[in-house]
Order: structure tokens, then C-alpha cells, then sequence
């Protein structure tokens, strides 16, 4: 890719994240970019992981490189601790696949919250298979951090749900 | 056309389908376990999604995974390639019953077929030569007897509870029968806790030959001639031909013409394979039918020009056979397929870990299938099958010689492979003859064993 390019795909990704859009799609004949942010990981660690790739990508953009960062970069995150702040809390993942939901049901209030305390095997979320909730349970005690799905999200297998600090 | 499909299988026969879908415009979704996160199949589709940790059961064999990956993606069918949940007709039912298009043959076809006795009932009754047998457990020798003069010898007493060999016995003479028969016998109650037999005519030195079907949802069915798989190790098929040598062109064409009979009358859909195995006198017995493609289907496709996977989505998506078929199907040279496997020539032992070089071998009329590159790793939890090469020549003889020259510069490194098996089974004068059966791998196996002890 052109110097252009890069600087380009690097202010459109800042712009995509200071807006929390999960995911983005850009398919223009002789280019074609998918981006899948995973909202648990710090900006730094989501543009070097980027940076990397665009490194290895193929130089000619008329070769329509297809930059497919939704494999590498939501599953690198589940391998690889990213920044600092996510070091030390336990991540509840997902056992199935299907669609996840943060309540009980639509307009209900959720499960949990960021801060509030959890129990082992409390339900924190519920995951739609099949047309069939399943209760999503926490697996360690603590402190729920963060969400990191959102409401009516695809969830795949192992993918993580809750970070929680445990005590 | 379909917009979207998922494909519910691994390896290279996920990337076969992906392929076929990529090039008639179609959308991907590929499923994949922990341990294929890597996969060239992953890689290559427009989705991915994980529905497992390593283990078959627990990803690519679990149905509800498989199936909310299906709804979450959106798509509108499912492709199961071969192996896995193909011939698995409750899969199949949940796929209707999700609304999503199953790209097979009905689920009640898949079940006829997948029970062996209903199966053979159905092709005897469409005429299609089955292996003689007994109708059902037989209740005494004398009885077993009078199966036996009308079966002819030899003749095959097995038990209805069993396997791996036991409670089996060949009878070639009707004076043996009342021994043989009580050792089945025995050795069937005491390993089984049933003692109930039955008969099949013996085939001594059978070859093994397919026929490859398409059916469209209309009614049409083709034949697209056959395959000769008879080099096999421990009924795991290692080289594939298609024409077979030993059929003729009126035996293709009757063939051909009964079972595109049979498929109509039982209603069968998409693609598929009848199994035969043909005695001495070059008689054909049916032995089973797999409704789903098969593993060498690339041998057909080199000798008809047609696009199996292709022909299997455009038959789910609605399309006639003769809008996906050519007016008049006919066969242009000889193909030859090996598989490699992960596994080392001489002792089979399986080998899992890193690839460290792939130099994959090119050139005119040779084709390599396979999910694997440098730097790969194989995971332990799957098959060992790691490519297809095929070749395609004039006729047999440059087939083989495309063959000998392509396993030559088939270089993998870092782990074993049974390329160099396949090298030595060419350069052996009976399969070059196509004087085979499939007792042949395991005499030529014998011979090589022999050989070694000899002193150099």
C-alpha cells in the first residue's frame, strides 16, 4: 500500500474507534478492507497489530489486497494479553456460538454493569442459539470491568464476553 | 444462486467448496475449531467463524454450533463437504427445519441410503445387481446350506452383531459349511453376546468400482461414468482412476442407464456415488451408496470437464441438469489420483506438527488440492490427508507418466509424508499393468517387507 494509503486507513481507523463502531466493511473493486474492532483492546495494541499487517500486505492496491483483520484481530486479542489495563482480569468467554443479550429481555435492565460485584455462576448475560437463551454464567467471583460485546453482537465460540478482576 | 453459504467441514476439501462458491460470485462463511484458526480455509473466506475447542465432536461434529453459526451469518446454505456431518440426515433434517438449504439429497434419501439392508432392497428392486446373500439371520447350518447353493461359493458368514473381522468365516466348500458355521458361531456369541449369522457371496479378489451420479431437483439424473479405487490399505482408499480399465463401453453405458433409473425412482438428489465391487468374470455387485461427494471426485472431473462442486451448489440453488450439464457427456484421457497422507511410507505412523517446506508440484494437466503450506501446522486432532494430486494425460500410460514426474518434485518437509510410498507403487510392474484388486496394497506391502530383509 501507498504511504498515502496507510496514513489514510490510520486516521479512518482513529475516527472508527473515537466512535465506538464495532465493525466496517469497504469493498471499492480495487480494494477491499475489513475491519473488526474487538473493544477490549487499547488503541496502541489495536494499531501495531494493524501496522504489522499493512507491513505484510501486498504492495500494488490494484491487486484488490484484501486486508482481513476480523480472524486475526479479535482472536489475537483472546491469545495475547493487549495493554497494561487488561493484564490480571480473568475474561469469561463464550462457550457457544450464537447472538449475544445484555438483559433478560428488550428495554429490561442488564444482567450487570461495570463495577458491580459478581458471584461464581451468577448470570451475566444470555447468548440466543437456536432460538434458545442460554444463560451465560460468570465463572470467578469479583469486579465486572467491562463489557466487551454489545447488545444483538455475533458471538463465536471462545470469544470473550466480561472481563472481571477478581480479587 | 445462492447469496451465501457455509461450509461445515476443514482441510482442503472446506477450500474445494469455498472455491467453487468464490468463483460462481457466492458469499463464504467458514466454520473452524481452535485448532484450525490458521487454516487456509479460514483465511480464505469472507467469514469465519469458531464453534469449537480442537475435538471434531465438540466443533465441527456439533451440530448446534454448526447451525447458530449458520443464523448468526445469515446464510442460506450449507454445504458439508465430505466426511463430518455429509451423510448425516438428522443434520440434515435441522437444516430444513432452520430453514437453511441443505446441499445434499433429502434427509429420507440419506437415511435409505445409510441403512445397508434398505439400501439393498431399494437397488434390487430397481435392478441394480446386488451381492447375492441370505434374507436375514439364517437359523441353522442346513439352512445356511441351502442360502449357500443359491448363492453360489464362496460364500461369507458374518454376524449381524459384529465387526472387525469376527464371527466371520469364507466357506468355499458346502462339506466345510456346518464346521464353519458353528465356529462363526461361537466366536460371534462369545464376542458379541449374539450368535446370529448371515450370508453374502464371497468375491475373491474383488476390484473396487464407482459410479458417479448428479441429480438435479427436477427429475433428471446423469451418470458421470466411474472410478476404480481398488489400491487400498485397510479400506482407506490411496489412489483412484477414472475410466476404469476394466470397464467396457457397453457395461458404462447399462450401468449408466440403470442407476440413473434407480436415483430417479428413489428420488435422490445433487451428487453422489454407487459402490460396486466386480468379481473375476467382471460382474458387478452394488455394495453401498454415498450421498455426498467423495474425496477423489477430482478424477471425474478431469475426464468430463464438469464442475462437481460447482454442479452440486447450482442443483441446490434450483438449476436443471441439462442448464449445468453438457448435451452429451463424454471422456477425454485418464486420471489418476494420489492421496498424500501425513503419515510415515513405510511404517503409517501418523505425523502431526510444523511444515517446513512445501514445494507443490505444477504443470500441465496436474492439479493439487490441498489446505496446506509452509510454516503450517497439521493438528493431530483430524485425518491425515494433507493434498490431492491428480494427474491428467491422453490416455493411462501418460497419466503416469505426469504422475511419476509431479510426486518427483512434491518436496514437504518437517513432517512425513507417503509420497515416496506412491512413488514406488508406480514404478511397480502390476500397477502399471492395472493388474489390481484390492488385495493389492497389502501383497505389495508383503513383497516390500520381504525385500528388506533380504541382504542388499
Amino acid at each position: 500500500m501507498k504511504q498515502q494509503d496507510i496514513e489514510d486507513l490510520r486516521q479512518l481507523i482513529e475516527f472508527l474507534k473515537s466512535h465506538g463502531v464495532a465493525e466496517f466493511d469497504v469493498d471499492r473493486g480495487d480494494l477491499k478492507i475489513r475491519l473488526k474492532f474487538n473493544p477490549q483492546e487499547g488503541a496502541a495494541a489495536g494499531l501495531s497489530d494493524l501496522a504489522r499487517l499493512l507491513q505484510t500486505a501486498p504492495q500494488s492496491v490494484a491487486q484488490a489486497a484484501a486486508v482481513t483483520l476480523a480472524g486475526s484481530v479479535s482472536s489475537g486479542a483472546a491469545a495475547e494479553p493487549a495493554a497494561n489495563a487488561e493484564a490480571g482480569l480473568h475474561m469469561v468467554k463464550s462457550p457457544i456460538v450464537g447472538t449475544f443479550y445484555g438483559s433478560p429481555s428488550p428495554g429490561a435492565a442488564a444482567f450487570v454493569a461495570p463495577g458491580d460485584h459478581v458471584e461464581k455462576g451468577q448470570v451475566i448475560g444470555i447468548i440466543e442459539a437456536m432460538k434458545l437463551m442460554n444463560e451465560i454464567e460468570s465463572d470467578v467471583a469479583g469486579e465486572v470491568v467491562k463489557c466487551l460485546v454489545s447488545n444483538g453482537q455475533a458471538i463465536e465460540f471462545g470469544q470473550p464476553l466480561f472481563s472481571i478482576r477478581t480479587a | 444462486m445462492f447469496r451465501k453459504v457455509l461450509v461445515a467441514n476443514r482441510g482442503e476439501i472446506a477450500l474445494r467448496v469455498l472455491n467453487a462458491c468464490r468463483e460462481l460470485g457466492i458469499r463464504t462463511v467458514a466454520v473452524y475449531s481452535e485448532a484450525d484458526r490458521n487454516s487456509l480455509h479460514v483465511r480464505f473466506a469472507d467469514e469465519a467463524i469458531c464453534i469449537g475447542p480442537p475435538r471434531a465432536s465438540d466443533s465441527y461434529l456439533n451440530v448446534p454450533a454448526v447451525i447458530s453459526a449458520a443464523e448468526i451469518a445469515d446464510v442460506e446454505a450449507i454445504h458439508p463437504g465430505y466426511g463430518l456431518l455429509s451423510e448425516n440426515a438428522n443434520f440434515a433434517e435441522v437444516c430444513r427445519a432452520s430453514n437453511i438449504k441443505f446441499i445434499g439429497p433429502p434427509p429420507e434419501v440419506t437415511r435409505l441410503m445409510g441403512e445397508k439392508e434398505k439400501a439393498r432392497q431399494a437397488m434390487k428392486k430397481a435392478k441394480v445387481p446386488i451381492l447375492p446373500g441370505s434374507d436375514g439371520i439364517l437359523t441353522s447350518a442346513e439352512e445356511a446350506r441351502e442360502w449357500a447353493e443359491k448363492v453360489g461359493y464362496p460364500v461369507i458368514l458374518k454376524a449381524k452383531a459384529g465387526g472387525g473381522g469376527r464371527g466371520m468365516r469364507i466357506v468355499r466348500d458346502a462339506e466345510d459349511l456346518p464346521n464353519l458355521f458353528h465356529a462363526a458361531f461361537t466366536e460371534a456369541a462369545n464376542a458379541f453376546g449374539n450368535g446370529e449369522l448371515y450370508m453374502e457371496k464371497f468375491i475373491e479378489q474383488p476390484r473396487h468400482i464407482e459410479f458417479q451420479v448428479l441429480a438435479d431437483e427436477h427429475g433428471s439424473v446423469a451418470s458421470l461414468f466411474e472410478r476404480e479405487c481398488s489400491i487400498q490399505r485397510r479400506h482407506q482408499k490411496l489412489i483412484e482412476e477414472a475410466p476404469s480399465l476394466q470397464i467396457t463401453p457397453k457395461m458404462r453405458e447399462e450401468v449408466g442407464r440403470t442407476l440413473c433409473k434407480c436415483m430417479s425412482e428413489i428420488g435422490y438428489q445433487n451428487a453422489g456415488t454407487v459402490e460396486f465391487l466386480m468379481d473375476a468374470s467382471h460382474q458387478l455387485f452394488f455394495i453401498e451408496m454415498n450421498t455426498r461427494i467423495q474425496v477423489e471426485h477430482p478424477v471425474t472431473e478431469a475426464i468430463t470437464g464438469v464442475d462437481l462442486v460447482k454442479a452440486q451448489l447450482r442443483i441446490a440453488s434450483g438449476e436443471r441438469l441439462d442448464a449445468i450439464l453438457p448435451a452429451k457427456l463424454e471422456m477425454r484421457g485418464h486420471a489418476i489420483e494420489c492421496r498424500i497422507n501425513a503419515e510415515h511410507p513405510v511404517r503409517f505412523t501418523p505425523s502431526a506438527g510444523k511444515i517446513t517446506a512445501f514445494n507443490v508440484p505444477g504443470g500441465n494437466g496436474i492439479r493439487v488440492d490441498t489446505a496446506l503450506y509452509a510454516e503450517g501446522v497439521i493438528p493431530p486432532y483430524y485425518d491425515s490427508l494433507i493434498a490431492k494430486l491428480i494427474a491428467h494425460g491422453v490416455d493411462r500410460a501418460e497419466a503416469m507418466a505426469k504422475m511419476e514426474r509431479a510426486l518427483n518434485q512434491f518436496i514437504v518437509q518437517g513432517i512425513d509424508t507417503s509420497i515416496s510410498l506412491h512413488e514406488e507403487i508406480f514404478q511397480d510392474a502390476g500397477f502399471r499393468a492395472g493388474d489390481f484388486d484390492t488385495g493389492y496394497m497389502e501383497r505389495f506391502l508383503a513383497a516390500r517387507a520381504e525385500a528388506e530383509k533380504q541382504p542388499a
